[in-house]
């Protein structure tokens, strides 16, 4: 049986979905509603795990012994100068330590997972499938060597774009022009399968279910 | 300017009110909704890599979900959700969940709370499974993760201390991990578990991502990572090839219809650029 608090909530689900989709018609007070609720609620929810997460893993421990923590907790704090003008340099120290520690940790498995593991694999199956007589293989690796190469040699730009790079560059922009329609026709799909799962919510779970109790 | 400008077919054309659009793909997405049409499904090799990974584990391996969900984003990765953790609990895998994004926990508690609960597989909390809640890791805490599991998560969800969880007893590190599946939805963030747990370790790897991520995860299959499910279009695969039925079904046949309307504004768009950059037809205004 399905209890008034489901329905209310379904309904003001409902209420909120419209409200976003109704700027599809044209900008309106509704959508602003539903905008700002929606946006109020979700940096409520962010700002509450966050606060907890901050607390259980540096505040508590800080208290019960682990001193340490500490530092790591002072330099959020130092994050937040920024706020204020004059004292707004001291931000920059803590953000100096994030971006050394990011660069830090990402810059190995970079060069070997991205660069030269890339590289190596676009060789290996190039040469895998010539061996083997993989005749779609070796169409399908050889196309990716290309593409790899050109697309590369279209962000030379330290030598002017003509005679073989000039070549490579435009071949390369054509695989960056498929590779950039493959990222946007996903997109595209994706905001499309955000409409089917809201209308889906509405009629099967709040229409059919809870208010016809199907 | 002139009132009385006249506009030749092809601009016309290429003016079209927007809003026919959304009309049509509504209309279009809201068929299949109301009466399922069961449109064919075929599986890549992506999806059978990521399905794979998990089924040449033997019973009882220890599986980390890096779960990065987003509770707006979540329609187009349910149904690769749902499907991976049936498979998991179906092959009676150890699992580790622990959360990056903020949304994560409440997915996560909706899902294995009333969707696939993980009891009605004989599971039981801190022998079979553990929740260990939410962090804030970025890369870096990727790493430390591999590196030290307590050291990010001392306690689980529930607050109890890891030392005190049975199945985490053994567990220390990445050593004690035999699969980690990579759930997230920034496009760049694929980069993570191939900087942190491939190249390092060379751990068994696969990912589920958003459909518009596919792209930047493939160059990485298979050679890197077993398996990548990318969007709910893969999602409804892994539901077909795994045998475990769910929401995917639906979303596939409403994709499938309501692309159509894109795809013939797609063509009226091009057609009305070409039509004036080549000046078809220009005798013949219409006003």
């Amino acid at each position: 049986m399905t209890l008034f608090v489901d329905i209310l909530g379904g309904l003001v689900g409902t209420f909120f979905i419209i409200s976003v989709l109704s700027m599809l018609w044209k900008d309106n007070p509704i959508f602003r509603i539903g905008q700002q609720a929606i946006i109020g609620a979700t940096m409520a929810h962010y700002i509450l795990l966050n606060f907890k997460s901050a607390l259980n893993n540096a505040v508590l421990p800080m208290l019960s012994g682990t001193w340490w923590l500490f530092i790591p907790l002072l330099l959020g704090v130092l994050m937040y100068t920024r706020l204020k003008n004059d004292i707004a340099w001291v931000a920059r120290y803590p953000t100096g330590v994030l971006v050394g520690v990011g660069t830090g940790v990402m810059i190995a498995g970079t060069l070997r997972g991205q660069i030269i593991d890339q590289a190596k694999n676009t060789v290996i199956d190039l040469t895998n499938s010539v061996v083997s007589g993989n005749m779609t293989g070796m169409i399908n690796t050889l196309l990716i060597a290309i593409g790899v190469v050109t697309a590369i040699s279209f962000f030379t730009f330290t030598r002017e774009h003509v005679g073989v790079l000039g070549i490579s560059a435009k071949i390369g922009r054509i695989f960056l022009m498929v590779s950039l329609g493959a990222n946007w026709s996903g997109e595209i799909v994706w905001y499309l399968t955000q409409l089917i799962g809201r209308l889906s919510w509405i009629i099967n779970t709040v229409i059919k279910t809870m208010l016809l109790g199907g | 300017m002139s009132e009385n400008k006249s506009v030749t077919f092809w601009e016309k054309l290429g003016t079209i009110d927007y809003r026919w659009l959304y009309a049509l793909s509504l209309l279009f997405t809201i068929i299949p909704i109301l009466h399922p049409l069961g449109l064919p499904v075929q599986v890549s090799e992506p999806t059978k890599g990521y399905c794979e990974a998990i089924n040449k584990l033997p019973p009882g391996s220890v599986v980390a979900v890096s779960f990065g969900a987003s509770l707006a984003l979540l329609d187009e990765q349910e149904a690769q959700y749902l499907a991976t953790w049936k498979i998991l609990f179906e092959r009676h895998m150890k699992v580790i969940f622990y959360s990056t994004y903020a949304d994560s926990p409440l997915v996560l508690q909706k899902h294995l709370g009333s969707m696939v609960k993980p009891e009605d597989y004989g599971y039981t909390y801190g022998e079979d499974y553990v929740v260990l809640g939410y962090a804030p890791l970025g890369e870096s805490g990727e790493a430390s993760f591999a590196q030290n599991i307590q050291g990010v998560y001392p306690k689980d969800q529930n607050g109890t201390p890891l030392g005190e969880i049975p199945m985490m007893k053994d567990i220390k590190d990445q050593s004690g991990i035999d699969l980690l599946i990579f759930m997230y939805t920034s496009c760049t963030d694929v980069e993570w578990p191939v900087r942190q747990w491939v190249v390092p370790y060379h751990k068994p790897t696969i990912v589920a991502t958003l459909g518009c991520c596919g792209p930047m995860a493939a160059p990485y299959y298979p050679t890197q990572i077993q398996g990548f499910l990318s969007g709910s279009g893969m999602g409804t695969e892994l539901e077909v090839y795994s045998g475990n039925p769910g929401p995917g079904a639906m979303m596939s046949d409403a994709k499938n219809l309501g692309i159509l309307p894109f795809l013939l504004f797609f063509i009226l768009g091009n057609v009305s650029y070409l039509g004036k950059r080549y000046a078809w037809g220009k005798s013949k205004e219409v006003k």
